[in-house]
């Protein structure tokens, strides 16, 4: 049977060449499956490996690769992609032109100056929309213009005056070389918050608030670097001693866009002399923060408007 | 910074700054301050029962006059963070994570490869970007970052940006585990196998070659080795499953344990220097079943109950695997591994 097999592999060749020593195993036994207990489970995966042997010519027999609609795919994407863009550049300016374009992150990248905030950008950013009666704090009555469906209607002039004030709050701390931090722990908080710090030059705060981050600060801050800085925010070397020996830095003003999830870090303020601005909504404590901002704390686009 | 700088509108808000902070050159001097003034706004209320610092408190719009007093006050510098996630405690993580985040946001557009198709990459483990960065990170915080990662790895790499290679150059790990490959046991010129197995304690090499079926264990016959004619089929099962017990010779030194660990050592040492002259048998002896599966069968044939019909679906591997039992410690509270001292009630 083995002959036969390198017959009709290899034909002449194979018959006219020495048999090398290691077909002399080949030659004297033919091998069968492994015992009568795995028969069963051969018949299953018909395998015959066991009943092949295996030339070690064909052993090193290696197809060519084929170059298969996948592969070819591949080597054409970045080429697909070059052009895709050239169209795109070159058909852009083609067609009507659309005039006022809704884009969702146009409110995080150039945010309303103080002056440009109206009571409709207020109301169509829903900062109006306070809670439940049943669930409001009466701290709040004065901030609130009426109930409508169920739920208190925060008075937008009172949010616009508020705001107002506080945006000259902020100001006026930056503008001194205050520290600001802004806090927003909720998911749709981060781009805000990290925006508003980024032009503040300030810092930002999306996870949770370290519980005793300022009063404790020595350890809980000690490891984090500080430089010193002038005027114009550039760094002045000589004070590597006093870095040294300096423990923790604490914010000269803390803008916090949910105070409910965050009465920790307005304590801590409250105890340290650090200033506090917050979104307060009906349901909130207005005595928490130094500076209220009554209005809808739920909504994001509201968040992006007030930094 | 000189007063008649400042702004007319921010004027009135000047704050004696504490001079923890900021460097003066000269103490203030003594101003007389002015009443503040009078007006009230919208804005301001007087409760103060909360938990929440006092108001600013202003100079006074009238302090225009003074300004002459602010000329001397110069500041020189002041402590400010190095980085704005200062206030994270987690300053080096948080600064990762959003600076991925950009890139990624940046580059969302571009094309992309299956995962499965995206070239494999090891990321560097937890423990070492804890050391680099200084921070406890915790895991389910740093597997934020590594999703990141490997999504922007999708990016088909005839288009991937430098940015993006460079961001993730940062986070591989030092040595690519996935380039190692295993060095497959070859046959000498003398036609010897070399195969290495281990047991327990017990260690076996065993040099396998074409012959005609004679066994030395430490230069010792199958007999003289093993006592047990269990331990002296097992030692040889590779050949036996395969029925190439007289087509090979085989050379063999063990060490270590005792005589079944021995044994079994030399199945998968023999196995794997068998599979050096014919890898085809790879499946053949992966399926074989030298101990429990005969001797389960014995015990089934053997047995005084009636004939059952028994679906064997699961088999346990022959002498490929390496067996990784081995003897469990014992531990505190108890006699031995698993035995514990008898229950009392009081």
């Amino acid at each position: 049977m083995i002959l036969r097999n390198v017959a009709i592999r290899h034909g002449r060749k194979a018959l006219t060449a020495p048999i090398q020593r290691s077909y002399l195993r080949s030659l004297s036994t033919e091998t069968e499956s492994i015992g009568p207990s795995i028969d069963t489970h051969a018949q299953d995966t018909q395998s015959n490996e066991v009943g092949i042997n295996q030339l070690h010519l064909t052993q090193s027999f290696v197809p060519p690769a084929k170059r298969t609609k996948k592969t070819k795919a591949l080597a054409t994407v970045a080429r697909d992609y070059k052009l895709s863009k050239l169209i795109e550049r070159k058909t852009a300016k083609l067609g009507s032109v659309v005039d006022r374009t809704y884009e969702p992150y146009d409110s995080l990248v150039n945010p309303p100056y103080p002056k440009d905030v109206t009571l409709e950008l207020l109301m169509a950013s829903q900062s109006h929309m306070g809670h439940s009666t049943s669930l409001w704090n009466p701290a709040n009555q004065r901030y609130i213009y009426g109930i409508r469906q169920g739920i208190h209607i925060i008075s937008l002039e009172v949010t616009a005056a508020h705001l107002r004030r506080a945006a000259k709050i902020v100001e006026g701390v930056a503008y001194h070389g205050g520290l600001i931090l802004f806090v927003g722990n909720r998911p749709g908080h981060t781009e805000c918050v990290t925006l508003a710090a980024q032009m503040a030059k300030g810092c930002h705060l999306f996870e949770k608030w370290i519980p005793g981050s300022i009063t404790n600060g020595e350890q809980i801050l000690g490891k984090c670097r500080i430089k010193a800085v002038g005027v114009h925010d550039e760094e002045i070397p000589g004070f590597e001693e006093k870095l040294e020996e300096w423990t923790s830095l604490k914010p000269d003003l803390v803008v916090c866009m949910n105070p409910l999830e965050n009465y920790v870090l307005l304590h801590e303020c409250g105890l340290n002399d650090i200033p506090t601005i917050a979104v307060i909504d009906t349901n909130a404590d207005p005595t928490w923060v130094t500076y209220p901002i009554p209005a809808n704390d739920d909504r994001y686009v509201l968040s992006e408007e007030i930094n | 910074m000189k007063a008649a700088w400042l702004p007319h509108h921010l004027r009135g808000s000047l704050r004696c700054s504490r001079p923890t902070r900021a460097f003066i050159a000269k103490p203030l001097k003594q101003r007389i301050l002015l009443n503040a003034s009078t007006k009230t706004f919208s804005t301001s209320s007087t409760s103060s029962a909360g938990i929440a610092a006092p108001e600013i408190k202003f100079p006074g719009s009238e302090s225009r006059g003074g300004e002459g007093d602010y000329g001397d006050t110069i500041f020189y510098a002041r402590l400010v963070p190095e980085s704005p996630s200062y206030f994270t405690s987690q300053p080096t993580f948080t600064d990762d994570l959003l600076s991925l985040q950009t890139i990624l946001r940046k580059y969302a557009a571009l094309p992309v490869v299956k995962p499965g198709d995206a070239p494999r990459v090891a990321w560097q483990p937890l423990m070492t970007y804890r050391q680099a960065a200084g921070e406890a990170v915790k895991s389910a915080k740093y597997q934020k970052i590594i999703a990141i990662l490997q999504r922007l790895n999708q990016i088909h790499h005839s288009v991937m940006p430098r940015a993006v290679k460079q961001a993730l150059e940062k986070f591989k790990r030092d040595i690519n585990p996935f380039v190692n490959a295993a060095r497959p046991i070859k046959v000498d010129q003398f036609g010897r196998a070399l195969g290495a197995g281990r047991r327990k304690t017990s260690t076996a090499r065993a040099w396998v070659v074409e012959g005609t079926g004679e066994v030395l264990v430490n230069g010792k016959t199958l007999a003289d080795t093993f006592g047990r004619i269990h331990d002296r089929e097992s030692a040889v099962w590779a050949l036996k499953a395969t029925e190439r017990l007289d087509k090979y010779n085989v050379w063999a030194l063990v060490q270590g344990g005792g005589t079944t660990g021995q044994a079994e050592a030399l199945t998968l040492a023999v196995a794997k220097a068998l599979l050096a002259h014919e890898p085809a048998l790879k499946p053949a002896l992966r399926r074989g079943e030298p101990d429990t599966m005969h001797t389960y069968l014995n015990t089934l044939f053997n047995s005084s109950e009636g004939k059952k019909v028994l679906l064997l679906t699961h088999f346990l591997a022959g002498c490929i695997t390496r067996d990784p039992r081995k003897v469990e410690r014992k531990k505190p509270g108890h006699r031995k591994a698993r035995k514990m001292p008898a229950w009392v009630k009081r």
